[in-house]
């Protein structure tokens, strides 16, 4: 078996349905999809709306998103599976210590659980394997040749991102009464952290004496990290849809600056996003005249 | 109630552990030295194979054993020292130049269409291999002086039993047409020949009296020399 398995060889049957993170944000069920096929009306806030179940579309924008845990699970668990095949155990740059590897194996046993708890939570909101689709941006986090740089994008970006994730559908869970997914969310969130917290630790190791290495890992991760905001959907504002959890990064090891730090990249990627639609809509309105 | 200062025995009549074992420090800490580097490829290719695996159920399993077997390969990592081997790399390696090659082939399989063999070099030939080879080690050596190696095969073994199950379960029920019989026993008896040449996961002597076909009949392996 060859080591470094490219995103486009993830091997899946044939209820998945593979799509990029722009036509997956577009489904008319996500609160993103559902204004750009209404059109008009409410210009929304810059970070999109906090997904609650009063919603008309709540419970729907609420599958959608418990559909993407499930299937960045899988690509979670991947990821760690690679990293324990990709690299061998060694002192070189580009092998890792034979302690971060069995870390890595232990991750993918917890990633394992987590993919079984999101079918069953799934199966719990109503929602079928394939019924939203997927896209792979995470797993590509977890392509870098550098185990280092894979590290970061894995372990504090992704990781990181299933921290803000998770704590937003148990909060879900505690405002619409539903003590199952709460219960759920509430363990995933206590594996996450461990996992950042392990991220946290081996780039602070791995990089103690070779700075240069760590720059590069830290913009690496910032470079991820924007990405993962999704256009500013997951950010640091009170309303954002998805809620930077700044008490959980903390036990995992993230400083408050590299959150602030985290907020406005988000906030810049928010930004971007609605100039882009703005000159959308001008282009749009230049022909239409 | 009995006279707290009466004498008893050391050992209670049902204790039945003996002091002779089988195996010398230096041959149990060799042995361990080949358990860790089997389990460590063993991790290794069970995390590669997640991702090329379309079955869900299997990508799941995979990933849960995967780190069954690094914490084998940790726990002998840890014993290593223990059995006088200050530099664990030095004993990490593998049996014999056959052993490797089974890896190779066990390995070598990617293809999202090629579970079944995958699960079959797996589960159907090194697990077995291995349960067999941590029976005679539990079976063999000192239950006194040797109580931590057994303790550790003890844990081991569990979890390869309840692996092998899995294993198993998952071929049947992925194994549905008679061409995917002779497809699992094709690989199998593929795999099976190189473990043969191999001698077992420790090489020759993994399960006792074994000789080692290239040093012709009669050999004594290894485990026989040191007991």
């Amino acid at each position: 078996m060859k080591r470094q398995l490219p995103v486009e060889e993830l091997a899946r049957d044939e209820r998945f349905v593979r799509v990029d993170t722009v036509e997956r944000l577009s489904d008319p069920r996500s609160p993103r999809g559902r204004r750009g096929r209404e059109g008009g009306g409410e210009k929304p806030p810059r970070g999109g709306r906090r997904i609650t179940p009063d919603m008309p579309h709540g419970p729907d924008a609420a599958r959608g998103m418990m559909h993407g845990i499930f299937v960045g699970e899988i690509q979670a668990l991947e990821g760690a599976g690679r990293t324990c095949w990709d690299f061998d155990a060694g002192p070189a740059d580009d092998q890792v210590p034979f302690e971060l590897k069995l870390d890595m194996a232990r991750q993918c046993w917890d990633e394992a659980r987590h993919v079984e708890i999101s079918c069953k939570l799934n199966e719990h909101m109503g929602t079928g394997i394939g019924e939203f689709s997927e896209s792979t941006i995470l797993y590509e986090a977890a392509c870098n040749p550098d185990p280092v740089l894979r590290l970061t994008g894995v372990n504090r970006a992704l990781e990181g991102l299933a921290i803000d994730v998770f704590n937003t559908m148990r909060e879900f869970g505690m405002a619409g009464g539903d003590p199952v997914l709460e219960f759920c969310e509430d363990w995933m969130l206590a594996d996450e952290v461990t996992h950042v917290k392990m991220g946290s630790d081996w780039l602070r190791r791995l990089t103690a004496k070779d700075p240069d290495r760590r720059t590069r890992a830290l913009e690496f991760q910032r470079v991820v990290d924007k990405l993962f905001s999704y256009g500013g959907l997951r950010g640091d504002d009170d309303d954002s849809l998805v809620r930077l959890a700044r008490r959980f990064r903390e036990l995992a090891g993230f400083e408050p600056d590299e959150l602030d730090e985290i907020g406005a990249l988000s906030r810049e990627a928010a930004d971007e996003r609605r100039a882009a639609m703005d000159r959308q809509r001008s282009r749009l309105a230049e022909r239409a005249s | 109630m009995a006279d707290p200062r009466a004498p008893r025995a050391p050992f209670a009549p049902w204790d039945r552990r003996e002091l002779p074992g089988r195996f010398s420090v230096e041959e149990s800490a060799k042995r361990v030295g080949h358990y860790k580097w089997i389990e460590m490829r063993l991790f290794e290719v069970l995390g590669g194979w997640v991702a090329t695996v379309p079955e869900l159920d299997v990508k799941m399993r995979l990933g849960t054993h995967c780190y069954h077997h690094a914490w084998h390969a940790e726990l002998w990592h840890k014993r290593l020292p223990e059995l006088r081997e200050m530099n664990p790399e030095r004993l990490t390696v593998p049996a014999n130049d056959e052993l490797v090659a089974f890896v190779d082939a066990m390995t070598e399989p990617e293809a999202p269409d090629r579970t079944i063999e995958k699960l079959t070099g797996v589960y159907r030939v090194l697990i077995p291999h291995k349960i067999a080879a941590y029976t005679f080690h539990l079976n063999n050596t000192s239950t006194i002086t040797d109580a931590p190696t057994i303790r550790s095969l003890k844990f081991a073994l569990a979890d390869e039993f309840e692996d092998w199950r899995d294993g198993e379960m998952m071929l049947q029920s992925l194994i549905t047409t008679p061409e995917e019989v002779e497809r699992a026993g094709a690989h199998q008896t593929r795999l099976a020949q190189l473990m043969l040449a191999a001698g077992g996961i420790a090489g020759h002597g993994s399960i006792g009296a074994d000789a080692d076909p290239a040093a012709g009949n009669g050999a004594a392996s290894t485990a026989e020399a040191a007991s």
